[in-house]
């Protein structure tokens, strides 16, 4: 088993760069997600590694192969790779059958064993006796499975995946993911996966990575992406956060106006610009008059409720602050607590005040 | 355009100092702009008719509508002269008989004769471009407005009106092209009334002695109007095409017309029967008649001008080439215009965007110009093709280009990149691919092409007729020199032929793309025409 490795990789459309300077290492067996908002750079990424674009600067390799540099790119067909299209881009005059087995004409499979290989196949996506219908005949979300078979049968180094849940309606999407999960345990294709759905992303994934503008701002698994987010773009894009400008007061403490928190990891600089983050389901919310005493060295900050909105699980409150008036989002357990106008006090352990590197 | 004392602008001076010529220019101004309206009159409320409300026969009005636009012009216009010449047409005939005149009721042997022939086989661009704009909006649009208490005038007025403004406007430029452009009717028509327009000026120009420098000068004003018309057109329409309207498939529901139902069908009937039933009638009349003028009895019933006509041999030779020069070109022209097509939408050289302006280039440039651009071009070493059938070849590949060229577009544009891309990433290389996933599923596309670029060739006229020589004849050339002897019957033979071949054509062009070819996306056809 192979892994990948992109160095430096850059690609222009025109004036507008899509890819700059992109790095990042695939693990052998493992499956990233590369995840940001469109036109981040993702899908070219995704291209340039199945060989359809040529790059303009840096390498990507598999293995001990360099598939692609500027000066020469390994065309698509010799790359050991295949890949799953948001449109699945099945060949709608074969049929189911003729569609999976059309990989194992070129990887040396013979004749006689490719039948049964597409038979297992299609058994492993659950569209067992489906092999003589045509694409146009089937739903979307078999359609997807006849793409996923194709791709997995020809038992490929790497498997690129270009948003192939985005055409399926919300149900189907929740359930191809665990579907999805379930192949790459079974077969432990290293994989790429792109998409723009955070859930999406974290679900299927062994590690995320986040591109911003053609760059990985931060790769990890989802637990790391969300409890320590490294730059404010990707504390906003996975789940919802808080995000407060300040000044470092000393090695753990930042102030803004009136504020004061303590935060996380003591080694701020003094004097220096902090953005922190503060995810909302880690403040503790209660009505002032009953509140208990704080836990030492928490931060403990009073507030109005300003609007409740109950979501049946939770209650996603907004809270101005006193003195410094800034709105904190905080999700609470319901039935609501308070309602707006009330009077509550917020508690916040240090660890939950992420202090974020001002653009990585 | 330098004549052999070298540069001068003295023929253009000429063009527009010439009562004659200035004359012509005149006439093809009123024939275009009056036969562009009466287009417009009979096109905009049958598209309307057709396409939203509960018209009876709706469907077979759009085929025989379908009927009128392959129809070549200038079988229409002889079929006319059968049946509205000043002595011998048929409905003056009937006429006199019913009311004992003297004089005729018409004579199609004047302007208004030839506007109203030239609007009824133009009046189908028309009705293409504002029935498939009506289709692509959806009724929902109008029930708003009528929601707000509009009725159902004010609705018509206030919102489908502005929104197939764009679609009237370029119909009827479209319309104007195509009367700018004839050669055939004017030539039967104007002709024997005893004036000119810029076509058949151009074409008389080359009659003996030729004046091949005036036919070039006098070219150039056509070539301008044109260009000038299809950029206006191509404003009007928009980058993306008419189809900008509304998304797809949007829900309609008929207007009901209540107790105009049926005065509205006769009406759409009798543009049809004008269009289509009676020219069709005299022709096959004629066709069967030792005296087509004479009524239609069992003596006057006759095989004659079939094998009169089939057995001759300068017809035999004609319907070859024809067919020769059908076939050659329709097949190079589908593979040329697929291959364009492909490398215009694959990207796959450097320049791709300069192969597809020039394929479609000539569609600003009517057939007479072209006649006379490659006259000039191919009668002088070092390139003699001139009294070959290349000649030919090369105008009709020229003119039928930009038709081939759209519809392939279109068929390629409908093929996503990523069913290539799926078997390049499985192992197929390029080529592999092209033969196994692309080919197949563009084939009835490419077919389509064929079948368009092949009814394009058999029924041209206007390049054929200053291009031919003996040797080189085509049918409709052949039509056109019978009509000199008076030789109805073989014409109205040969016209049938030709338009069975057409109908035949049309018909496996429908079955393969499983469709309408007057539909949304034929507009290639009607943008180019």
């Amino acid at each position: 088993m192979t892994g990948v490795v992109i160095r430096g990789l850059t690609m222009r459309y025109g004036d507008v760069a899509a890819v700059r300077g992109l790095d990042l290492a695939v693990k052998p067996g493992e499956l990233v997600a590369l995840l940001g908002p469109s036109g981040c750079g993702k899908t070219t990424t995704l291209r340039l590694v199945a060989g359809f674009l040529t790059p303009e600067a840096g390498e990507i390799w598999v293995g001990e192969r360099c598939l692609s540099s500027p000066a020469s790119v390994i065309p698509p067909e010799r790359r050991r790779m295949a890949m799953i299209f948001q449109s699945y881009a099945l060949w709608p005059h074969l049929t189911v059958a003729q569609n999976v087995a059309y990989g194992l004409r070129f990887n040396g499979v013979p004749r006689s064993e490719r039948d049964q290989r597409v038979k297992d196949m299609l058994r492993v996506v659950q569209l067992e006796g489906y092999g003589s219908r045509y694409p146009g005949e089937l739903s979307g979300g078999q359609q997807q499975r006849v793409a996923v078979a194709r791709a997995l049968v020809v038992e490929p180094e790497i498997l690129l995946l270009d948003e192939p849940l985005s055409n399926l309606d919300a149900n189907l999407r929740e359930e191809m993911r665990f579907e999805i999960r379930r192949l790459h345990e079974t077969f432990g294709i290293t994989t790429l996966y792109v998409t723009h759905d955070q859930a999406e992303a974290m679900v299927i994934s062994d590690r995320v990575a986040v591109l911003e503008a053609g760059r990985v701002v931060q790769i990890g698994t989802a637990e790391e992406l969300f409890e320590q987010p490294r730059t404010r773009f990707v504390a906003e894009f996975i789940g919802k956060t808080n995000v407060i400008d300040g000044i470092a007061e000393d090695r753990s403490t930042v102030a803004r106006g009136g504020l004061r928190l303590v935060v996380a990891a003591g080694e701020l600089e003094r004097g220096a610009a902090v953005t922190i983050s503060i995810r909302p389901h880690q403040i503790a919310l209660a009505l002032a008059e009953t509140a208990a005493r704080p836990a030492p060295g928490a931060n403990a900050l009073g507030g109005t409720v300003r609007r409740a909105s109950y979501l049946g699980d939770t209650v996603d409150y907004q809270v101005e602050l006193d003195g410094s008036g800034l709105l904190l989002r905080v999700t609470g357990a319901a039935p609501p607590r308070a309602r707006p106008g009330e009077r509550v006090s917020l508690e916040i352990a240090p660890s939950a005040c992420v202090p974020l590197l001002e653009r990585g | 355009m330098s004549g052999e004392r070298g540069f001068t602008l003295g023929h253009y001076a000429r063009v527009f100092t010439d009562p004659a010529l200035r004359k012509a220019l005149w006439n093809t101004v009123v024939l275009a702009f009056w036969s562009g309206l009466a287009a417009l009159a009979l096109g905009a409320p049958m598209a309307w008719l057709s396409a939203r409300t509960d018209l009876p026969f709706r469907r077979a009005i759009r085929s025989l509508i379908l009927a009128s636009f392959v129809t070549p012009p200038f079988l229409g216009a002889f079929a006319w002269v059968m049946l509205a010449g000043p002595n011998a047409g048929y409905l003056n005939k009937l006429y006199r008989g019913l009311t004992g005149a003297e004089q005729p009721l018409l004579n199609i042997f004047t302007m208004p004769g030839l506007i109203f022939v030239v609007a009824l086989y133009t009046f189908p661009y028309v009705y293409i471009m504002i029935a498939n704009t009506l289709e692509l909006i959806a009724s929902d649009l109008e029930e708003a407005a009528a929601l707000l208490g509009a009725t159902r005038f004010w609705v018509a007025l206030t919102v489908t009106l502005p929104l197939v403004l764009p679609a009237i406007l370029s119909g009827f430029i479209l319309a104007v092209l195509q009367a700018l452009a004839l050669f055939g009717s004017p030539a039967i028509l104007a002709l024997p009334a005893g004036f000119h327009t810029i076509t058949t000026q151009i074409w008389s120009l080359f009659q003996y002695p030729p004046k091949v420098e005036m036919a070039a000068a006098f070219s150039v004003p056509l070539l301008l109007a044109t260009a000038l018309l299809l950029l206006v057109q191509k404003r009007l329409l928009g980058r993306r095409g008419y189809a900008a309207v509304g998304g797809k498939g949007p829900r309609r529901r008929a207007i009901p017309l209540g107790g105009w139902r049926y005065p509205a069908l006769l009406a759409c009937a009798a543009v049809l029967a004008c269009a289509v039933f009676l020219p069709y009638g005299i022709l096959a009349r004629a066709a069967f008649s030792r005296a087509w003028a004479q009524p239609f009895t069992w003596e006057n019933f006759t095989l004659d001008n079939w094998s009169f006509t089939f057995l001759h041999t300068s017809t035999q030779s004609a319907i070859l080439n024809t067919l020769e020069l059908g076939i050659l070109t329709a097949c190079v022209g589908a593979g040329l215009a697929a291959l364009l097509a492909y490398i215009a939408n694959r990207k796959i050289i450097p320049g791709h965007q300069v192969l597809a302006f020039l394929a479609v280039a000539p569609v600003v440039i009517p057939g007479v110009v072209l006649a006379v651009a490659l006259f000039v071009a191919y009668t002088r070493p070092p390139f003699v093709l001139y009294g070959t059938l290349w000649i030919l070849f090369l105008a009709y590949l020229t003119k039928e280009m930009p038709v081939g060229y759209s519809q392939s577009d279109a068929t390629f544009r409908g093929i996503h990149p990523e069913l290539e891309e799926a078997g390049r990433i499985l192992g197929a290389s390029r080529l592999r691919v092209l033969a196994e996933i692309t080919a197949p599923l563009a084939r009835s596309g490419i077919i389509a092409t064929w079948c368009f670029v092949f009814i394009g060739v058999i029924r041209e006229l206007s390049a054929s007729i200053i291009l031919f020589t003996p040797a080189t004849k085509v049918i409709s050339v052949v039509i056109f020199d019978l009509k000199e002897e008076g030789q109805f019957g073989a014409i109205a033979v040969l016209g049938l032929f030709m338009l069975a071949m057409t109908f035949v054509t049309v018909v496996v062009m429908q079955t393969l793309l499983g469709r309408d070819v007057l539909g949304p996306r034929q507009s290639a056809r009607a943008a180019s025409g």
